[in-house]
């Protein structure tokens, strides 16, 4: 009885051990001893993040395919992706109902102007927060995150009548004037990231310029913001972006003269039918079938000069966003 | 004792001078938080006690005490229940946003060939996921995922939520591209989260016979712990400024309506910027309660 126990026991020991050591061989083939070393595991990540690109790139891809297409296309079920002949005049459509060389040369003006303004003055306000003392730092630097959660419908009225009072509206200066005060778009988010930046680094360079006699300003400008170049790059680059799609802002400071591309779109409806877009863009509109084509090709317009931008910049920035240690 | 006296004298000055250039530095941005941020926040919440109306002159104000905040939730019959609806519907899309940008993250993060291409996609949509494209791109369907359809998901959904939870999760379903598209800025902040672990600690639990699923759970969670509370907060702000959101649009319509005004569309502003910071507050208790556990930082 005590026998037949022990021997079962042990068989069964056995016949774990083994099963746990062949399935461990099979483990050890497919994954590898590290996550990312077998072919198994390569082959799940490779799967996984296809799909998930495929989704990611869809909506540029229907960008694309629907400019090209005429209005047969359009309608035509069978003609999913690839149109049957190309069709530029969607393209020139689009580019004579948004003004396009004037409107870009508005946006550009902006998103240049000022994403330079905010790196340069969101680096020195985050300087200020990560390395130099003063009493009311923290309540500063709790204000700051503040900032990024109000959302811009609270403060819009009021500022109205501010940039109204200053003769600033329908000028790119509504946007440059708040930026040169570290209140441009999501300044808060990059204050926060300068201020991270500069807190990884060594307290020595503060002891060794201080031996040289170098005042705070020179040691900001001539070895912090050197050193903080990758810091810079994302900001700059966060900061381009944000500006060139904005259009909450835009679309109430900016109304007759000075129209940016965001606006410009949103009004391409009105040129392309006649009929008022109503309101603002944020309500869907409804779809006629002859306005798609160059609200696409009008689309396209405007994305292609961030991403050419961000494929030229894209090797730095994403080493940027590594070194930077964004949080730590 | 009048040598003490001096050099306390010389440190003092030293040290309002260190103080000086601080603010000095913080100058800028202090008078842009003045001006422009909490003398228009003073300014809207003082109008969100009157009633607003637009004259040539500027504006004449009514006090009317609590008033707009009553109507917003007795009269308007809109406000309560968009209101409810997008909280519900965050409430799902930021889990979701933050459980899946982590995931990518963590398959981005591997070492493998090829994978500065990936990377490349996968910040792509940081460039148009804002703006006018999105709403365009909405309004013609191309941003929704033809599975609800093809799969015929719908009652399906309907029959195992129950009624009352079916509409957001269905309105989070069609959003899936919005999801895939709100993680870019996550992503990112989690990769850069994960080069804070030095790679030494890998090898040392590698060598102690840890799997890589062990080492996940062990050291790479707790580590990426105060980047998930960062990206819920991030997700939750960039959520609620979100272009197409239906409550923010109404609070622009009502600020143009003559019977509601200024006063009115503040008020709604100023109950929905509640509800964020509740949230926003809930959310930061959690996290810094499970990091107190752990005995970590948050």
């Amino acid at each position: 009885m005590k026998l037949a126990e022990t021997y079962r026991a042990a068989s069964a020991g056995v016949s774990r051990f083994l099963w746990s050591s062949s399935v461990q061989r099979v483990k050890m083939l497919a994954l590898g001893q590290q996550a990312n070393e077998g072919w198994g595991a390569r082959l799940i990540i490779y799967f996984l993040l296809s799909i998930i690109a495929y989704l990611y790139l869809q909506p540029l891809f229907y960008i694309i395919s629907t400019m090209f297409k005429n209005l047969n296309d359009l309608l035509d079920p069978t003609v999913k992706w690839i149109p049957r002949e190309l069709d530029f005049s969607n393209l020139r459509t689009a580019w004579r109902g948004l003004h396009y060389p004037q409107a870009f040369v508005h946006t550009l003006t902006i998103a240049f102007v000022c994403s330079a303004i905010q790196v340069a003055v969101c680096a020195m306000t985050g300087y200020a927060l990560a390395r130099l003392t003063f009493p009311g730092r923290g309540l500063v630097t709790f204000l700051v995150i503040l900032t990024f959660l109000v959302p811009p419908q609270i403060t819009i009225i009021p500022l109205y009548v501010i940039y109204s009072k200053l003769g600033l509206l329908d000028t790119p200066f509504v946007f440059i004037v708040p930026a040169l005060f570290g209140q441009g778009v999501r300044s808060a988010l990059f204050i926060i990231i300068f201020r991270q930046f500069f807190r990884t680094l060594p307290a020595t360079l503060e002891e060794a310029a201080k031996l040289d006699g170098a005042s705070a300003f020179r040691l900001f400008s001539r070895i912090m913001l050197p050193l903080a170049r990758s810091a810079c790059l994302v900001v700059f680059l966060f900061s381009f972006i944000w500006y060139w799609n904005l259009y909450y802002e835009p679309s109430m400071f900016l109304r007759d003269h000075y129209l940016p591309l965001s606006i410009s779109l949103d009004r391409l409806q009105e040129v392309l039918t006649g009929v008022p877009a109503g309101g603002g863009g944020e309500a869907l509109r409804k779809i006629d079938p002859i306005s798609e084509s160059p609200k696409m090709a009008a689309a396209f317009l405007i994305i292609f000069p961030p991403l050419v931008l961000y494929m030229f910049m894209q090797r730095w920035f994403v080493e940027g966003i590594e070194r930077t240690g964004l949080v730590e | 004792m009048k040598e003490t006296k001096q050099r306390h004298k010389g440190f003092l000055r030293s040290r309002l001078k260190q103080y000086g250039v601080g603010y000095l530095f913080i100058l800028p941005w202090a008078i842009g938080f003045g001006a422009l941020i909490a003398f228009p926040l003073g300014w809207s919440f003082f109008m969100s006690f009157h009633k607003v109306v637009a004259t040539t002159g500027g504006f004449s104000y009514d006090f009317v005490g609590l008033q707009n905040f009553k109507d917003a939730f007795v009269k308007d019959n809109v406000f309560p229940i968009q209101l409810i609806e997008y909280v519900q519907e965050m409430l799902l899309m930021i889990p979701i946003i933050v459980i899946f940008s982590l995931l990518v993250s963590l398959l981005l993060n591997q070492r493998f060939p090829g994978r500065f291409l990936f990377r490349a996609v996968f910040f792509l949509p940081v460039i148009f996921a804002t703006g006018q494209v999105l709403t365009e791109l909405f309004a013609q369907n191309a941003g929704e995922i033809p599975f609800m359809d093809q799969y015929n998901l719908e009652p399906i959904v309907q029959k195992y939520v129950g009624e009352g939870l079916a509409q957001p999760v269905l309105s989070v379903l069609g959003k899936t591209v919005i999801i895939l598209w709100y993680s870019g800025v996550q992503i990112l902040i989690y990769i850069a989260g994960y080069q804070t672990i030095p790679k030494s600690v890998y090898e040392a639990v590698r060598i102690d016979g840890a799997t890589p699923w062990d080492s996940f759970w062990k050291i790479t969670l707790p580590a990426t712990l105060p980047f998930i509370s960062l990206n819920t907060l991030y997700t939750i702000v960039d959520l609620f400024t979100f272009p197409m959101n239906p409550v923010l649009e109404h609070v622009r319509k009502n600020m143009f309506k003559p019977d509601t005004g200024y006063g009115y569309s503040s008020a709604l502003a100023w109950i929905y910027f509640a509800f964020i910071f509740v949230l926003l507050a809930i959310v930061l208790r959690l996290f810094s309660s499970s990091a107190k556990r752990r005995g970590g930082r948050a």
